[in-house]
């Protein structure tokens, strides 16, 4: 199994099927299965023996003369048992708990890892709102279905043993009955348990469309606001609530189709039948009928109780299929560990590069031969779509090419140890995401053990600076979710800020300046001149002012490069870089003599 | 003891009482089918009671030398009534998975009714994968309340039944267990405090995790770029370790419940085997009745150890019930008013708001306005903008600018002043009729997971594809549409993640131009675009700003040259106002912002900015 990212860990699952993969992780605790078993044999031990001791205590009440001693020394005994069975059941449930919350939280932190090892490619045909039905409700089903579900199979087992045992022992025929039952009960449970397996697996996956669809909701809530749809998030929420509750019917359905309790019936009677003939042929007693009768009720508790087990079984089946398929999804990328992993310098380059988001689908970017130097800072301008943020994307491996190849340090990337090689590059998004922790913890998350000292340098040449401290708790403010409590500006400048802190080797910036104003823009350049020196910086931008550092422009359009060079000479000779930046050379009527920017806090003088 | 599993801020406690009663207007509409259950529980729990006295008839008939023909009547009327409690037991089994998925259908519908119409400060402040997790998996709790309850009537059933034949057999022993009884039942009563603290951390928990899971899926692009995939998951592991130690301990206490239950069960039966039997041999009562009491005192113990841990059993449900409605029932800051000018006109059948156009007038009058108290937003801020006038919205960044949009659309709450619309008090709109008015592209444009065509016709769902091409076509003459991978039918992925920025700023637009509002609002429609593209989106624009009133903030000075009032917003005011070549000629901010902003697209500057740099 390739991924991006793994931990050392002394176990491993089985990840062939669903059954293998929750016994490989129930396998690790045996000790507490066995405390199960003990619990339940006890349990059932300690139920047989009540009738025996109060069968001495009427030989008690009944001898002559009448025992008292004897009868407080039963009453006692009886106490003590019932707590030695109180002790034992308890201990079960320990146990059974125990094993439970431990596959809960094994499976969760394995299907956690996974997910972050995925490649991107795997992260954008996932909605969030399923991953999340699957890593924390499915998961829980799979606590489920060993406790309650295999803890009441197990527990309840022990019960079907006895009329197999005691009834053969009353009359050799006698184990006919208990042998139907137990042989038709098998069969009829391995039938519910194939009907079942398709309803929970609907139930399942219902489940997880509803959490997709009210996720979806809950984070366009602004948008859904703004349009004032509201009703029609409602009614597409109830549509899938809808189908989640037609899908737990149909469960409903299977499980009262339950055979066994019908079964159950038919033995009573025909355990009846057959002892009461027996006693008429004369092989038994009425002691015997009554006994005998009253040892096949042991058979209801089995009855019953898997009713309900059985579906949590297979729930947690599905739930684990769910699982695996998140888990087992080819990803394409790997960590590569051991692999290239130097000081790297810088020397990007481009070889036919050309890559498709989807099979089949245009490709974004076609046949691209770029070389850059390092140190070198590129301007890379196209199009809105031209596959600009895609390019940048090959670099750090978030994707890796279809055909041709882009080397680092004349290293293919693929050749790089993962590790190193995104330690060292670091991007500013064009879609700012912000942790919602505290402004410094978001500052520095490239960088932990970044002192506060650096954090504040940072976000000073960010000129994040001076916000932050008009915050009351300063760089100690939890942004809100994706960074929603900030102005679109102020989150750009935090996510500068990082990408500062980071000092990577290679630094990519697109477009991070788009919701600054000019005047902060160029407080904010000065720094990011500084930090370019000496290090390859890719800058996308619509914003000539940046665009005219560069050492080297780069055209992109519809993922093909049109044409390179400065900005002099492909405002000479490129059409496509012409159509894009001319136009915006008008002159205003009146100049200001002196700079425009006065103050260091991106005031406007 | 269960550190930093904090209730949220609109978290409260309701009294049992008030949680039950609530819990039931749920189950009120299914009173008919409650009823039904009720008798179909009824007559399995008859069911079960009979059988055993068909068999014990039958071993009865044993001494009598019975026919085989009688042997068989018996058995097969043993058999009938097994088949008919199977059918009603799945009957039992039908109605209640209805009844539950019903029920915790009606909540989960409910709870989303009120959240989705929480205001937005409500979002900013709680983290939506807590919010999800209360409304997908804590309703999920209601089918283990729905199991309880019904099994609560038949043990009932079952407990009068037999202490009643208890009675028969000895009645001042059935007193003595009467007088035991109670002591059980306060034994499981007293479960109830620890069982409510447990389940609920227990709830939060799992919010805790939801909402982890969801901020790393989110964020794994970030973690990949910087690599910090191992901080990420060490996170995670803190918060899922405590999950296992909150839900370890939450097992545990519950799953005391039955087996210190059954203890005392087996402690009361020891005494009344005791005393019982001193009283036996005393004479008091007869051995046999005194035998046939201990040995049909098991099945009293069931039902009674059954009901006795109900309201331990039940705090799980009630738990998830309180923070269900706790959600429901949080205060919003955003309130709205009843007209006063409704008052009036009540003999109307309805209220002024259907079908209301407006006329796009927007007045702010000295508005003051925080988010929290982190920070003053604005400050007696006043601006009026005439129907029909377009106005640009300009300042660095984090003036305000955004906040004041945010108030037009009532996102939020303002703390003073008042903002009239088309001269009406804005608190006294009814809001969806209201926002329908507005057509808003914000800054952080986010589209649904579907077709790009779909999202287009979003606030429109009654728009044909060729209207809906139409709108794509007036921007560029849909060149862009044309540049997507699959045209208008691309699918766009979660939040639009399969569109470049740009596109999906485009989508945004051509979703409010498909709306046709009264009042454009623009935040930064198109800081993502090309200049190239975006001349294009000027053209399609200039159409629409001509008749409607509309409100542009854009930090490219060159996209808000041709509105009628730009207005220079610095820390919450207003420093200045008037058309650009006004502002152009006072030479005041306004002129120094364009000035920068000019230079830096000329070539001249950038080339002298270069030397200063480099220097
Ligand atoms: N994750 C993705 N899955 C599928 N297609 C994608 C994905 N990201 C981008 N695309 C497509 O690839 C093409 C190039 O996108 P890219 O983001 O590279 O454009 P860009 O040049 O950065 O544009 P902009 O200036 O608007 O940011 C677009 O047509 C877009 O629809
Ligand atoms: N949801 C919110 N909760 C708390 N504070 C907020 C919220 N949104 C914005 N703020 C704060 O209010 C102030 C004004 O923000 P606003 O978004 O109005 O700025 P802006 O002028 O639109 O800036 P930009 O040009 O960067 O978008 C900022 O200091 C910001 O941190
Ligand atoms: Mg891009």
């Amino acid at each position: 199994m390739t991924s991006e990212f793994s931990v050392e860990r002394e176990w491993h699952s089985d990840r062939r099927s669903p059954a293998r993969w929750i016994f490989s992780h129930i396998w690790r605790y045996k000790v507490y299965i066995l405390g199960i078993l003990i619990g339940a044999l006890g349990n059932a031990g300690g139920a047989a023996v009540m009738p025996l001791l109060v069968g001495q205590a009427f030989n008690a009440v009944v001898a002559q003369p009448p025992d008292g001693a004897a009868l407080g020394l039963i009453a006692v005994l009886i106490v003590l048992s019932q707590i030695a069975r109180a002790i034992l059941q308890l201990g079960r449930n320990f146990s059974s708990e125990i094993i439970g919350q431990r596959i809960e939280r094994d499976a969760r932190d394995e299907l956690y890892t996974s997910l972050i090892g995925k490649s991107m490619s795997f992260h954008d045909r996932q909605s969030i709102g399923d991953i999340m039905a699957r890593a924390t409700n499915d998961v829980r089903e799979v606590n489920l279905l060993m406790n309650p579900g295999v803890n009441l199979v197990v527990g309840s087992a022990a019960f079907l043993l006895f009329p197999l045992i005691i009834g053969p022992r009353i009359h050799p025929q006698l184990i006919a009955v208990p042998l139907f039952y137990v042989a038709a009960y098998a069969v009829a449970v391995a039938y519910y348990l194939r009907k079942l397996a398709p309803a929970t697996e609907r139930v399942r996956r219902a489940f997880g469309r509803m959490n997709a669809t009210l996720a979806e909701s809950i984070e366009g809530i602004e948008t859904v606001k703004g349009a004032a749809q509201e009703g029609r998030e409602i009614a597409r929420f109830r549509g899938a609530v809808d189908a989640w509750r037609a899908a737990a019917v149909g469960q409903g359905d299977v499980e009262s189709l339950y055979l066994p309790s019908l079964i159950l019936g038919v033995t009573m009677a025909l355990g009846l039948l057959h002892s009461l003939l027996l006693y008429h042929a004369g092989a038994i007693n009425v002691g015997d009928v009554v006994a005998y009768n009253g040892v096949l009720m042991f058979l209801q508790f089995p009855t019953f109780a898997t009713q309900f087990a059985y579906p949590q079984v297979s729930s947690g089946l599905a739930s684990a299929r769910r699982i695996l398929e998140l888990m087992n999804a080819e990803t394409l990328l790997d960590e590569n560990k051991g692999g290239y992993a130097g000081e790297m310098r810088g020397d990007v380059t481009f070889e036919h590069v050309t890559f498709s988001y989807g099979q089949g689908e245009r490709p974004a970017l076609q046949d691209v031969t770029i070389s850059v130097k390092a140190g070198q800072t590129v301007a890379i301008v196209g199009q809105t779509g031209a596959g600009k943020s895609t390019l940048t994307k090959m670099i750090n491996r978030i994707y890796d090419v279809d055909a041709g190849r882009v080397c680092v340090d004349g290293v293919d990337v693929r050749a790089w140890d993962l590790d190193a090689l995104r330690r060292q590059i670091s991007t500013i998004e064009q879609d700012v995401f912000l942790f919602s922790r505290t402004i410094a913890e978001n500052i520095k998350f490239g960088r932990p053990d970044a002192t506060q000292a650096e954090i504040e340098q940072a976000a000073k040449a960010a000129q994040a600076h001076e916000f932050i401290l008009s915050f009351k708790d300063g760089y100690n403010t939890i942004v809100g979710e994706r960074g929603v409590t900030l102005s679109g500006g102020q989150r750009q400048r935090i996510a500068i800020a990082r990408a500062f802190l980071a000092d990577p080797r290679i630094l990519i910036l697109d477009d991070s300046t788009s919701a600054i104003d000019s005047a902060t823009e160029d407080l904010i350049q000065q720094a990011m001149f500084r930090v370019a020196q000496g290090r390859t910086t890719f800058l996308i931008t619509h914003r000539l002012s940046q665009i005219r550092w560069a050492d080297l422009i780069v055209v992109l359009k519809q993922g093909r490069v049109v044409a390179c060079g400065s900005h002099d000479e492909l405002m000479r000779t490129s059409k496509d870089y012409r159509a894009i930046f001319a136009g915006d050379e008008e002159r205003p009527k009146k100049t200001a003599a002196q700079p425009v920017v006065s103050r260091a806090n991106g005031q406007v003088s | 003891m269960f550190m930093g599993l904090a209730a949220e801020k609109y978290d409260r406690q309701y009294s049992d009482r008030q949680l039950l009663r609530r819990m039931a207007t749920y189950f009120a509409p299914y009173r008919g089918r409650l009823i039904r259950l009720t008798l179909i529980i009824l007559a399995i729990t008859a069911i079960g009671l009979v059988s055993p006295l068909l068999i014990a008839r039958g071993i009865d008939l044993v001494g009598a030398q019975p026919s085989v023909g009688a042997i068989v009547a018996l058995c097969v009327g043993l058999l009938a009534l097994s088949v008919i409690n199977w059918a009603c037991n799945l009957m039992r089994r039908r109605m209640t998975a209805r009844l539950i998925a019903d029920v915790i259908g009606q909540m989960r519908n409910d709870a989303f009714r009120a959240t989705i119409h929480h205001d937005m400060a409500f979002f900013d402040e709680f983290q939506s994968g807590k919010v999800i997790a209360r409304i997908t998996n804590d309703t999920q709790e209601l089918s283990q309340v729905t199991v309880l309850i019904s099994d609560l009537i038949s043990q009932f059933t079952i407990l009068i039944v037999l202490v009643g034949v208890l009675f028969t057999i000895s009645w001042p022993l059935t007193l003595a267990l009467l007088v035991m009884a109670p002591v059980v039942v306060f034994f499981g009563w007293a479960f109830r405090r620890v069982a409510r603290m447990v389940t609920r951390s227990g709830f939060r928990v799992i919010a805790e995790v939801n909402s982890a899971i969801q901020e790393a899926v989110a964020g794994i692009r970030v973690a990949k770029t910087f690599r910090q995939e191992q901080a990420i998951y060490d996170r995670f592991r803190q918060i899922n370790r405590r999950s296992y130690e909150v839900n370890l301990r939450r097992g545990f206490v519950l799953s005391n419940v039955f087996p210190t239950l059954n203890a005392m069960a087996g402690l009361g039966t020891a005494v009344m085997t005791y005393v019982g039997g001193l009283a036996a041999i005393g004479g008091t009562v007869s051995v046999g009745a005194w035998y046939l009491f201990i040995i049909s005192l098991e099945q009293f113990w069931f039902p009674m150890t059954n009901i006795a841990s109900f309201w331990s059993q039940i705090q799980g449900g009630l738990s998830a019930c309180e923070r269900i409605f706790a959600l429901i029932d949080a205060e919003s800051s955003v309130k709205q008013i009843e007209d006063p000018r409704s008052k009036v006109q009540k003999g109307d059948a309805q209220s002024s708001t259907p079908n209301l156009r407006l006329r796009g007038e927007i007045e702010f009058r000295s508005v003051s306005f925080r988010y929290n108290e982190q920070q003053q937003v604005l400050r007696d801020f006043s601006l009026r903008i005439a129907p029909g006038e377009s106005v640009a919205l300009v300042g660095h960044t984090g003036a305000g600018k955004s906040s004041i949009i945010k108030l037009i659309t009532r996102f939020y709450e303002f703390q003073g002043g008042q903002i009239l619309i088309d001269g009406r008090d804005i608190r006294t709109f009814d809001l969806v009729e209201y926002r329908r008015q507005l057509g808003l592209v914000s800054q952080s444009p986010f589209l649904f997971n579907d077709t790009v065509m779909n999202n287009i016709r979003y606030a429109r769902p009654d728009l044909s594809d060729d209207m809906v091409e139409a709108v794509a076509r007036r921007i560029g003459d849909g060149e862009w549409v044309a540049a997507l991978p699959n045209g208008l039918l691309t699918q766009v992925g979660e939040r639009g993640q399969h569109l470049s920025m740009g596109q999906r700023q485009l989508v945004a637009l051509a979703r409010v131009l498909a709306q046709r509002p009264p009042i454009f609002i623009l935040d930064e429609a198109t800081a993502s675009v090309d200049p190239f593209t975006e001349k294009q989106i000027q053209a399609a624009l200039n159409l629409i700003l001509a008749d409607s009133t509309s409100i542009l903030i854009a930090h490219r000075l060159s996209t808000v040259k041709s509105v009628d009032r730009i207005i220079v917003l610095d820390r919450g005011r207003i420093i200045e106002e008037g058309d650009h070549a006004t502002l152009m000629a006072r030479g005041g901010h306004y002129a120094s912002l364009y000035d920068t902003y000019f230079r830096h697209q000329s070539a001249d500057f950038n080339a002298e900015m270069y030397q200063k740099l480099k220097a």
